[in-house]
């Protein structure tokens, strides 16, 4: 039977639940992210340094989802605009949290830009193989023989070219010596949580880090609970998770 | 704003042989079912409960779970808890 409960739900300080249900469709892989992400800020008492940035495509639902200071841009743009945050205000933590479409198609110079210089933030990209908010088109990160709305045959590499590969990229452009990269799943939030450990406190200490995040979209893929996290699987043997560069010293 | 917000939902009480207590959050459980899949006893099954969209809740056999709270980690939407005794 259906009470009012004594007992309330194990939310993090930096979500904001005032807010209620998250706005994402149900079992959307963005809450299992900001979740896992605001209990990483909570860890490392960043809750008064800390700025959330997030972009067009689903990741905008999480306009209320943080306990932080909040704003939303465009495609790709919420890295820029959170690095003007963290240079005019240097301390602050800057997050920078968008979609494999926002990230990697339209907003892609701005990743690359970022990393090369390893700007002060934190990048996230929320990669679940298509554009999730406009019904679930082919994006980047799309994998070979991927049904999607625009590939109802399957992603035909030889007229679309191979699936990008974010984490490898910003890897080999970003600098050595200030930045922490990794591809990370929500199959596993354990170690999702343990890498964004380090990409904060590597942020919080001057430096550039990105953090790829192998996601799921449901509504798109069409997919039941057991066929969601068996794309998951898919999706881990073409995109490596792994640590890709870490900052000497950094722990 | 700093009214205390009210929780509604059901509790399974003494799983894991009275170690812990199982909570379901009805307004925040969106029926999606990762959570069953993810169970390392496979002990979650559908309520007769209802979540925010009119679908079915889960709960877990009082029997088989061993409180470990791996349904409430899973949770997108943070709508299990699990309390250790
Ligand atoms: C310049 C421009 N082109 C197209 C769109 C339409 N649009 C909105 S969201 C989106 C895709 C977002 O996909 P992704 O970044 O992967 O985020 P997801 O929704 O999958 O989390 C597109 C193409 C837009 N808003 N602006
Ligand atoms: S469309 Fe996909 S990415 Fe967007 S909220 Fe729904 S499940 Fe999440
Ligand atoms: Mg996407």
């Amino acid at each position: 039977m259906i009470t009012t409960l004594d007992v309330k739900p194990d939310l993090a300080k930096a979500q904001n639940a005032a807010a209620g249900a998250s706005k994402f469709c149900p079992g959307c892989g963005h809450g299992m992210i900001l979740k896992t992400l605001a209990k990483t800020i909570d860890e490392l008492e960043l809750n008064e340094r800390a700025v959330f940035g997030c972009d067009i495509g689903c990741s905008l639902l999480s306009w209320n989802y943080m306990n932080l200071d909040t704003v939303q841009t465009h495609h790709g743009r919420t890295t820029p605009v959170i690095y003007g945050v963290t240079r005019a205000n240097p301390g602050t933590v800057g997050i920078a949290y968008m979609g494999d479409g926002g990230g990697l198609a339209i907003g892609a110079q701005h990743l690359v830009n970022a990393a090369t210089r390893s700007e002060n933030l934190l990048v996230i990209v929320a990669n679940n193989t298509n554009y999730g908010m406009t019904g679930g088109q082919m994006s980047p990160t799309t994998m070979p023989g991927q049904k999607t709305e625009t590939t109802p045959y399957g992603r035909d590499c030889e007229v679309t070219g191979r699936p990008a590969k974010a984490a490898e990229l910003v890897a080999s452009i970003a600098d050595p010596n200030k930045s922490y990269v990794a591809r990370a799943s929500v199959s596993n939030l354990r170690k999702l949580n343990t890498v964004f450990k380090k990409a904060l406190k590597n942020v919080a200490d001057g430096g550039y880090s990105f953090v790829e995040v192998l996601s799921v979209c449901p509504l798109n893929w069409r997919t039941n609970n057991e066929g969601t996290w068996e794309r998951l699987k898919t999706m881990e043997e073409c995109f490596e998770v792994k640590e890709f560069l870490v900052k000497e010293g950094l722990e | 704003m700093a009214e205390e917000i009210q929780y509604k939902g059901y509790k399974v009480a003494d799983v894991a042989k009275g170690k812990a207590d199982w909570y379901m959050f009805t307004d925040l459980c969106k029926g999606c079912g990762l959570c069953m899949v993810k169970c390392p006893k496979k002990c979650l099954k559908w309520s007769k409960e209802v979540g925010l969209y009119q679908t079915p809740c889960v709960e877990p056999d009082p029997e088989l779970c061993i409180g470990c709270g791996t349904c409430a980690m899973v949770c997108p939407d943070s709508a299990i808890k699990v309390v250790k005794k």
